[in-house]
């Protein structure tokens, strides 16, 4: 039996140990290192690099920046998703009309959903642009300086039908009869979602808050198609607003080629980063309520 | 009021992509003119859309990578799910630990790593990374497939082991043809990933063995600095059409589990 598992689960095993364990641990080594795509030998120096994180105000900025984008954009599309979930649990006509619809935007390619927003909110031929112009307000330059985080929020926003999907399924899984005891119990429909739903599917959205904070605090994707379109192609010149903390390491690595320093920065994104989540598990210990044993329906 | 609230939402999402359809339909006169419907749909368009992004090289070498991952990565991470759900040993928790934990490591940070570990193994420039990943499999993936191992009865495992057919045997011929529904929503998922990736193809390949996602960012900029932002327009729906096909598709099987693993 020891060996069957052993066997079944080999490739996996392999797979953290090539792809995931190794290139963690080669990075803490190189980030001990002064390694540079430019100079043949590297030596040790310590945590110099560390240092250095600290020290630069560029990934100062980028990860404040980075951490407002998730700390508005998280909350907003998790509740977002929740609200839609509610809303198409109604007996609406055509509700599995508007589940497709707003799932829709969720299923388009990352790149293909940042170039569509390059094009939306572009200076002068965006949709955005045009329409303000209608109402007499000259539109700024959306994707090119400071407001390109906003763009990119509402990007976020437009893909929130995957947590919409989530959230049906959970309050699918509310037993009806607690719904009808709080009617019979006197209970509006607001106080019915206080106390009944939230409650019931806190779990849920305590997963996708943790996992939506884990991939905003990389997000770079959008600041780079978004940003290097504006800056002529040229990733070396992101406008301020696209300076996302995961784009700083990666011009650090790919275009500067400063592989030792550039891994202290992943180095310092991952220790932020399992901060957070362990700082969202512990503080809603108390408020997430689970009706099942942990480790039941959630992965 | 809530038909008016979804109605009007539903508006708001579809705008975007409408805006893009429209987008793709200007002539090269209007696309730099701030007119929102093109006077007369330039079909046209999307020809040269697919020629300009050199659509016939670089649409094979998407589906291809995305296809081989796809396989790969549903073979390996359903064999790790089964062992999860139904063997137990000595590290298996340990490894249940580590599948959580892999999953709060976001994946760009190991893959800048990853991309100086192949190439010092000679493979920047091949399509062997994506065997590779492939091969090791997902995380969650592999949960998705031990929940859904963990749900069905195991009767008829018993018998056919109690018959005397080995474990790998059961594993394929009694098993898997039960689990069409989470086959197919990891083909699905995995699928969509690597046709969306941008970043490894941008890492490891180069202009004349790259994938759609990265040619569709280079292939329209015509002079630096400026794009042909109706082709760009006709391209990007071009690249983004089979994957809405293979949701579309794929609909009745993506559960509630499937979403969840996408959000990561």
């Amino acid at each position: 039996m020891n060996r069957l598992f052993y066997l079944f689960t080999l490739p996996w095993v392999a797979g953290f140990a090539g792809f995931t364990a190794f290139p963690l641990g080669y990075a803490f080594w190189l980030s001990l290192t002064n390694t540079d795509a430019l100079a043949p030998e590297s030596r040790f120096v310590g945590a110099a690099n560390y240092a250095e994180v600290l020290d630069d105000g560029l990934a100062g900025e980028a990860l404040v920046r980075t951490l407002v984008f998730t700390a508005v954009t998280v909350p907003a599309s998790v509740a977002g998703g929740l609200l839609f979930a509610v809303l198409l649990q109604l007996p609406v006509r055509g509700r599995s009309l508007y589940r497709a619809v707003l799932f829709l935007p969720a299923v388009v390619p990352p790149v293909a959903g940042a170039l569509t927003f390059g094009a939306l909110f572009d200076r002068d031929t965006g949709a955005v642009n045009v329409l303000l112009e209608r109402f007499g307000v000259a539109g700024p330059g959306w994707t090119d300086g400071p407001r390109l985080p906003f763009v990119i929020g509402v990007l976020v926003l437009w893909g929130l039908g995957n947590l919409m999907m989530v959230s049906l399924a959970a309050l699918a899984d509310v037993p009806r009869d607690l719904f009808d005891a709080a009617r019979v119990d006197g209970a509006g429909p607001l106080r019915t979602f206080t106390s009944v739903t939230l409650p019931l599917v806190s779990p849920v959205l305590l997963f996708q808050v943790v996992t939506g904070v884990i991939a905003g605090l990389q997000t770079y994707l959008p600041a780079l198609v978004l940003g290097s379109a504006g800056a002529g192609g040229s990733l070396a010149a992101l406008p301020e607003g696209g300076y996302f903390f995961m784009a700083h390491v990666y011009t650090r690595y790919a275009v500067a080629g400063r592989f030792g320093y550039a891994s202290a920065l992943l180095w310092a994104l991952f220790v932020v980063t399992l901060l957070c989540a362990a700082l969202m598990l512990r503080t809603t210990r108390r408020h997430v309520f689970t009706l099942t044993s942990p480790g039941g329906a959630r992965p | 009021m809530t038909h008016l609230l979804l109605f009007l939402s539903c508006a708001l999402f579809l705008a975007p992509l409408l805006f893009l359809a429209l987008g793709a339909l200007e002539s090269p006169a209007e696309q730099a003119s701030p007119n929102l419907l093109p006077e007369r749909p330039v079909w046209g368009n999307f020809v040269r859309a697919f020629t300009d992004a050199d659509f016939s090289e670089r649409l094979p070498t998407s589906l291809l990578l995305a296809g081989v991952y796809a396989a790969l990565t549903t073979a390996s991470s359903a064999c790790a799910g089964y062992g999860l759900a139904r063997f137990r040993a000595p590290g298996s928790r340990l490894v249940l630990v580590l599948l959580a934990l892999t999953m709060m490591i976001p994946g760009v940070i190991t893959l800048l790593p990853t991309y100086l570990l192949f190439a010092k193994l000679g493979l920047v420039g091949t399509y062997w990374p994506w065997v590779l990943w492939g091969l090791g499999g997902n995380s969650y993936i592999v949960l998705l497939f031990r929940q859904f191992f963990v749900s069905i009865p195991r009767e008829q495992e018993e018998s056919a082991l109690l018959d005397g057919c080995g474990h790998l045997r059961v594993f394929w011929r009694v098993v898997l043809p039960q689990s069409r529904p989470a086959l197919a929503a990891s083909a699905v998922l995995t699928f969509a990933w690597a046709w969306g990736d941008w970043t490894a193809p941008l890492l490891l390949l180069d202009a004349d063995t790259t994938t759609l996602a990265v040619a569709l960012t280079t292939a329209y900029a015509h002079e630096p600095g400026h794009t042909a932002d109706n082709l760009l327009a006709a391209g990007s729906l071009l690249y983004t059409l089979p994957v809405l096909a293979l949701f579309l598709v794929a609909q009745r099987y993506l559960t509630a589990g499937a979403y969840a693993v996408r959000t990561g």
